[in-house]
């Protein structure tokens, strides 16, 4: 784990429009907090290794999927909790946060709408515009759909390719193998 | 906390044509992002049949989000995507197989069969 860790690092998806609207203000916000930032935000990047150097039990699949934050101690937040400690760690928002701290019944009511709300944002990021699963947001979806077809060039997509389909170049011989496998 | 094996190796733009054209094994590749909830559902199949098929063939991760050009040059449209070479030559293609440890052997192994 890298010691040198002072403050907590936010990893946002950049391939992703909403994760990066929310990174840039979390960015924003924390720099106004007097003495300098309280938070750093990063984006996750494509190197698992490099992830690993930040805390070993990062994953780089699990910091795509959700939000992360990794604390000073070496403790991960993930979900929910990471927006809740997000709030906290902004001048703007601490008063808010602490309304997640609050107990009814040995319930976190507030907190448990947070996780809800971020499960439903996070299910919803694809269709408000993610490049990472080559869908643009609604309003650019009919120019994306001309454009590709006047180019010819098919951006890829991710997470659509539900559906299985092999093909296999029957026509084609390896020489001197019945089977390689 | 040890870091799991990574049986699927990386290749970038600059080893692809060394690794996977160049080999005289049966490669297959995928077509990935690690910001794909498909590709991220394959994984641990990935893994399982890329550890059983380790001295019998070789197989390789192409993240699109970092080469491009490896996309466009395989026409890719959708992640994840498996293409299957053998000396160089594309010899089967799979678009988001099932992510089952038993339908991606299938998948990886299938073109290499009964080609005498």
């Amino acid at each position: 784990m890298d010691q040198s860790l002072s403050k907590p690092i936010l990893l946002f998806n950049d391939e992703c429009a909403v994760c990066r609207a929310i990174a840039h203000w979390v960015q924003k916000s924390a720099e106004r907090q007097a003495g300098g930032s309280s938070i750093i935000v990063r984006p996750i990047g494509d190197d698992p290794l490099i992830l690993r150097t930040l805390n070993p039990e990062l994953d780089i699949w699990d910091a795509y999927a959700n939000i992360h934050l990794l604390m000073p101690d070496g403790s991960m937040k993930t979900n929910g909790e990471a927006v809740a400690e997000t709030l906290r760690s902004l001048p703007d928002t601490r008063w808010l946060a602490r309304s997640f701290n609050v107990r009814l019944f040995g319930w976190r009511p507030f907190q448990m709408m947070l996780n809800a709300a971020y499960t439903v944002l996070a299910d919803m990021r694809p269709l408000l515009g993610c490049e990472s699963c080559g869908i643009p947001p609604p309003w650019l979806r009919p120019f994306h759909w001309i454009a590709q077809r006047i180019t010819g060039k098919y951006k890829p997509r991710n997470h659509t390719a539900a559906t299985a389909h092999i093909t296999v170049a029957h026509d084609l011989k390896i020489p001197g193998r019945s089977s390689v496998v | 906390m040890p870091v799991a094996r990574d049986f699927v190796r990386s290749v970038t733009e600059e080893t692809f044509d060394s690794l996977v054209l160049g080999a005289v094994d049966p490669v297959a590749v995928e077509f990935m992002s690690y910001g794909c909830e498909h590709c991220r559902l394959l994984e641990p199949a990935m893994q399982k049949v890329a550890k059983d098929l380790v001295s019998r063939e070789a197989i390789f991760r192409v993240n699109i989000a970092v080469c491009q050009e490896l996309a466009i040059r395989y026409e890719i449209e959708g992640t994840p995507t498996l293409i299957m070479f053998f000396n160089g030559n594309e010899v089967g293609r799979a678009v988001g197989p099932n992510p089952s440890g038993k339908v991606l052997l299938e998948v990886v192994t299938r073109p290499f069969v009964g080609r005498a």
